[in-house]
């Protein structure tokens, strides 16, 4: 009875693991396909859709916008991140309460919403689109895990070496510097990589913030695939995998990828 | 006495004063501000405009009182509530297999359950197309058995399977949460008085798991209302969903005031749910925290 039980869980652990890497699996191996429709199981095999990928210009200076906005979203957020996790976690300040709810209101606000919002307020205060605007955008869908992951971080850390170090005659730069932000770092690094991928992935907010000729990655597949079925995509698929796949690397290493969604599946004490 | 003073000194460090706060709060602030509260008022102030400017509560009467816009009202509760049952369909037995591991592979199974929201939303969705499109696995899978296959896209069938893909994680995690906090002596103790398995599961582990079940409900059913890019590239036009409707009236439609209208109702329908959902999490002792 237990064996059968244990057998039939391991079953169906494995068909629900198939259902989650399903999608990924097939794009990446369709990519190889020497057909010039997407297929599954690819027939034959070649990297011609890469070189389809790296010979379109549109699709390079998309990627570069993508990864200029996402880098600065990352090292904006780190720094907003840390600095407002900081205010919020040890200081009293007037609309305290009223930024704390802001940020996790930011949660749970939809995406849409939040983007058809900035487009009228942006006409509104005649802000054109540009990079900027787009970043400025970002910013509000990755700051509030970067806070969030900072107050976790702040928690984890003992005031009392922080008091020691002062107490020893440290200025306050060097007890920040040597005390309080090791024990942050893991927490900016793991939420500048989430930011950056937020940032780098998000099609929802990008669709109303940009214009035809400032086409962010996933726009630009967005649009590609309502005309073209053809490997192409799912190259380029590919290559933004790896991309998070890294990123999710890292950020496991640092601060553990559960945290980010208020999850902590680490055992308890 | 020196050293009575340099403690001194280390308490005011934990007393600061509230200007430091708001200096190092004020890039927040004036992000949320000017581009999180700001558009939001600005959005709710629209809805309630004609294109011309003028008051009007005729966005709210035009979407309550068109059966089509009622119907798009009425799918997308449909598709968010079918979500989530599949995801506690399928989420349930998982969580108690992921309950049984060591942490090492639990940790694995979450990393495993958080991987598609990591991976980039378009690249998800098109491997959907792929995977239940005319030339995909499925397909060839039912040809070969000699079936015809069954139309797998552009229908709710591709947006619930996209969606519970997703979502199984907000399901999973704080399922695992409440299944953690059971007792590990009661199962065993109902054991020993004679309880069969089931009825250990069925009086024991499902009703002490209901916190987690309804939290993990919640959030699934209130981001699958409100997620657009899953169910536009599967879905498409035909799936008729609040999130596209938004999008279409702004962009293609141009009609603004009728796009805020219909993100504000969404708001309502969704954050309305979260609101109650953080509510019952104060009231418990819930550990898992969204937002």
């Amino acid at each position: 009875m237990t064996r059968l039980t244990r057998l039939l869980g391991a079953a169906f652990a494995t068909l629900v693991g198939l259902f989650l890497i399903a999608p990924v699996a097939v794009t990446v191996a369709s990519s190889l396909t020497a057909t010039s429709y997407v297929t599954f199981p690819p027939q034959g095999l070649t990297l011609r859709w890469y070189g389809e990928v790296l010979a379109k210009p549109e699709f390079l200076s998309s990627f570069a916008l993508s990864a200029g906005v996402a880098l600065a979203a990352a090292a904006l957020s780190a720094v907003v991140g840390l600095a407002g996790g900081l205010a919020i976690h040890r200081h009293r300040f007037p609309g305290r309460a009223a930024l704390e709810a802001v940020l996790s209101s930011a949660f749970a606000v939809p995406t849409i919403v939040l983007g058809i919002g900035l487009l009228q307020w942006f006409a509104q205060m005649g802000l054109a689109s540009s990079p900027f605007t787009l970043l400025l955008a970002h910013l509000v869908l990755t700051v509030p895990y970067a806070v969030r992951l900072v107050l976790a971080g702040l928690s984890g850390l003992d005031r009392s070496a922080e008091k020691a170090a002062a107490g020893l005659g440290a200025p306050p730069f060097l007890v920040f510097w040597h005390v309080t932000l090791p024990a942050v770092r893991g927490a900016l690094i793991g939420g500048a990589f989430f930011a950056f991928i937020t940032s780098f992935d998000d099609l929802t907010v990008a669709l109303f913030v940009v214009t035809t000729d400032l086409q962010t990655l996933p726009v630009r597949i967005f649009n590609y695939m309502q005309y073209d079925y053809d490997p192409t995509v799912t190259a380029i698929g590919t290559l933004m995998v790896l991309f998070a796949v890294i990123a999710v690397v890292v950020i496991e290493r640092f601060v553990g990828v559960a945290k980010l969604f208020g999850a902590d599946t680490q055992e308890r004490s | 006495m020196a050293a009575v003073g340099r403690l001194a000194g280390g308490a005011r460090l934990s007393r600061p004063r509230w200007r430091t706060g708001l200096l190092l709060a004020l890039p927040a602030i004036v992000i949320f501000a000017a581009l999180f509260v700001a558009p939001l008022f600005t959005l709710v102030a629209n809805s309630f405009r004609t294109q011309t400017g003028a008051f009007t509560l005729g966005n709210y009467a035009r979407f309550l009182g068109d059966p089509f816009y009622r119907d798009v009202l009425w799918n997308t509760l449909k598709v968010a509530a079918l979500t989530t049952a599949g995801c506690l369909l399928v989420g349930y037995p998982f969580a108690l297999y992921m309950r049984a591991r060591s942490p090492r592979v639990r940790n694995r199974l979450a990393l495993l359950l958080l991987s598609p929201l990591l991976i980039s939303m378009v690249i998800r969705a098109y491997g959907w197309l792929v995977v239940l499109g005319p030339n995909g696995p499925v397909a060839s899978a039912f040809q070969a058995l000699g079936l015809t296959p069954p139309q797998l896209l552009y229908n709710d069938t591709a947006v619930l399977i996209g969606m519970v893909h997703v979502m199984l994680a907000y399901m999973v995690l704080p399922l695992m949460g409440s299944l953690d906090r059971i007792d590990p002596t009661l199962v065993p103790a109902a054991k020993g008085l004679g309880a069969s398995g089931w009825t250990c599961f069925w009086r024991i582990t499902l009703p002490l798991s209901a916190p987690g079940m309804l939290a993990g409900a919640m959030i699934v059913f209130s981001l699958t209302a409100s997620s657009f890019v899953t169910p536009a590239i599967l879905g498409g036009p035909k799936v008729k969903l609040m999130p596209y409707f938004v999008y279409t009236q702004a962009t293609t439609t141009l009609d603004w005031p009728y796009a805020a209208a219909i993100g504000f109702v969404l708001v309502v329908v969704t954050t309305g749910l979260l609101l109650g959902y953080s509510r019952l999490l104060r009231r418990g002792n819930g550990e898992v925290v969204f937002g």
